[in-house]
């Protein structure tokens, strides 16, 4: 059994079919990399998953059940996080009670074993000096930091990260690749949306491709991006 | 690195009740009753300081709690000859649970339609408290006549019930900041949909504070209303008691424990002092003054304090 299967996931809105009909399967342990062009229903897929929207047709089934439907805080405790593509933060809270909030409610943790989850945790994403600093203070690197830390925190066992990477350099790029793969070697399940291709190839072991909300090939990261759909989806019909 | 209880200020706010427990000994009864004032108008604010400052929900209906607090009280205090404190207890928990079922629709709405949707509740309520007596074979509310209750003995049972609710209000904002419950809420204010994202079911957090504060607005309504010996539903259901808790908190500072405190002590001071020498004119100045404080101290008097101690630490450095 995988660990979240999708099957015929379909939302629309108004007359826009943002994700048609598409099916997507992970396994315990996997990177599971989506790409496509902007516009191509990678965030609304996402948010389907993880509870923000509720799909006009298909099913989510997670560890064997079905969450569709679930709102988005009952999502989060049965053990899928996901990061936001503009990184969200409580900014008037420290960057430790930013990740605290997600070890009390995500996790259920007490206050105490919550409060030493929160720290480690942002030792664990390079943010252990700026714990005590206003949430609001971060840069945008140290936020997208920030909201992992955060999404570790709640306990979950599938992480979502959509676009981590945007607007990073290569430097940073790189950092943030080894810090995913620190993630999965704690035993997380991970699907990331980029369209940052070097960062796919990277990190992801498979890779599933999205244009205009629909699958258009799935396969391994570097196979998918030879693929003739792939490139005309993504520079045109003339390159491919 | 997060901050641990009991604080310094949990100490001094804990030294301030234990004076204001003794307090009447040592002042004339004029004193006492503006003291009791005060403790009734800080316990109100502060249960709407609660929902708005932490949990970022503004309420305009919290005096349907007040006026349901004032007629339960009085009609189980009548009509079943209960004594006061037992009936008022049992208004608080009406209120609990009129405001566990008005709550688990209207705590859905966001942001200003929670506020339009409560400030309508609010004139429904007193409209239909007004039409009681005329629809029901139980009459509660005596219409647009209002009701008297026996006359009260001495007035110090009324300064202790006050500062009680006053003390319990504040005691749990104190506590807010350092509990699950407390963390969970400021992450409701700051950002929902994160919250909402991190595990935390916002609707339930927010129908608790909600109950909770329906308890105390319910208990400070039915102690006034046995105070005044007279409620009618005009007055005990008037808006212009909603507006005077958020006037009163947003004054004293939004989301801070003393903040609703300071507002309420500012604001019944101003009014008596300035309401003896100019009766006609006084509500002008206090008009002139709020807007004078929303200019200049926008995170109200407890912002000011802050400030104040702020600077003078940085002086020390």
């Amino acid at each position: 059994m995988s660990l979240l299967e999708v099957r015929g996931i379909t939302k629309s809105f108004g007359s826009l079919m943002a994700v048609n009909g598409v099916d997507l399967a992970l396994e315990e342990g996997e990177i599971l990399g989506i790409i496509g062009p902007n516009g191509a229903g990678k965030s609304t897929l996402f948010n389907v998953i993880a509870g923000l929207e509720r799909p006009t047709a298909g099913s989510v089934t997670y560890r064997g059940r079905s969450i569709a439907g679930l709102s988005p805080d009952a999502v989060c405790r049965r053990g899928i996080a996901k990061t936001f593509q503009i990184p969200q933060l409580f900014p008037r809270l420290t960057v430790a009670e930013n990740v605290l909030v997600a070890a009390l409610y995500g996790r259920g943790a007490g206050l105490h074993d919550a409060r030493r989850e929160a720290r480690e945790w942002l030792v664990f994403v390079g943010l252990g000096e700026k714990a005590q600093m206003p949430a609001e203070t971060l840069s945008v690197p140290e936020r997208r930091r920030a909201d992992l830390a955060r999404v570790m925190a709640t306990g979950a066992s599938l992480i979502l990260l959509d676009e981590n990477m945007a607007g990073l350099n290569q430097k940073e790029v790189e950092a943030a690749v080894t810090l995913l793969r620190g993630v999965r070697a704690r035993g997380k399940s991970l699907i990331v949306t980029e369209h940052i291709m070097g960062a796919i190839l990277g990190l992801a072991d498979r890779a599933l491709v999205l244009n205009y909300g629909e699958k258009i090939a799935e396969g391994a990261p570097a196979d998918v991006m030879r693929d003739p759909a792939v490139i005309s989806a993504y520079l045109g019909v003339a390159y491919a | 690195m997060l901050r641990r209880w009991p604080t310094s200020t949990d100490w001094i706010a804990l030294a301030v009740f234990a004076i204001l427990l003794l307090l009447p000994l040592g002042i004339g009864a004029y004193p006492v009753r503006v003291a009791t004032v005060i403790f009734m108008w800080a316990a109100l604010a502060g249960s709407w300081n609660l929902l708005a400052g932490y949990a970022g929900a503004v309420d305009l209906g919290p005096v349907v709690y007040h006026g349901l607090g004032a007629f339960v009280t009085a009609a189980l205090m009548l009509k079943v000859g209960l004594p006061f404190l037992v009936s008022a207890g049992l208004a608080g928990v009406v209120a609990m649970a009129v405001a566990f079922a008005v709550g688990t629709p209207t705590l859905r709405l966001r942001g200003a339609y929670f506020a339009i949707g409560t400030l309508a509740l609010a004139e429904s309520a007193k409209q239909l408290a007004l039409a009681w007596d005329r629809l029901t074979p139980i009459p509660l509310t005596g219409g647009s006549a209002g009701i008297s209750l026996p006359l009260s003995a001495g007035y110090l049972v009324f300064y202790y019930v006050m500062l009680a609710l006053m003390g319990g209000v504040t005691a749990a904002a104190l506590w807010l900041r350092h509990s699950k419950f407390g963390y969970g809420l400021r992450a409701v204010g700051e950002n929902d949909r994160l919250a909402e994202a991190s595990g935390v079911d916002i609707h339930r957090l927010k129908r608790r504070l909600y109950v909770g504060s329906a308890f105390v607005i319910a208990l400070t309504g039915g102690t006034a209303g046995y105070w005044l010996s007279y409620i009618n539903a005009m007055e005990a259901f008037n808006a212009s008691v909603t507006f005077q808790m958020v006037v009163m908190t947003l004054l004293g500072g939004l989301g801070t424990p003393f903040g609703p405190v300071l507002g309420a002590a500012f604001l019944t001071l101003v009014s008596e002092f300035l309401g003896t020498r100019f009766v006609y004119h006084y509500l002008i100045a206090i008009g002139v003054i709020i807007v004078a404080i929303s200019l200049f101290a926008p995170s109200g008097l407890a912002g000011i304090a802050d400030l104040a101690r702020r600077r003078r630490t940085q002086g020390a450095m």
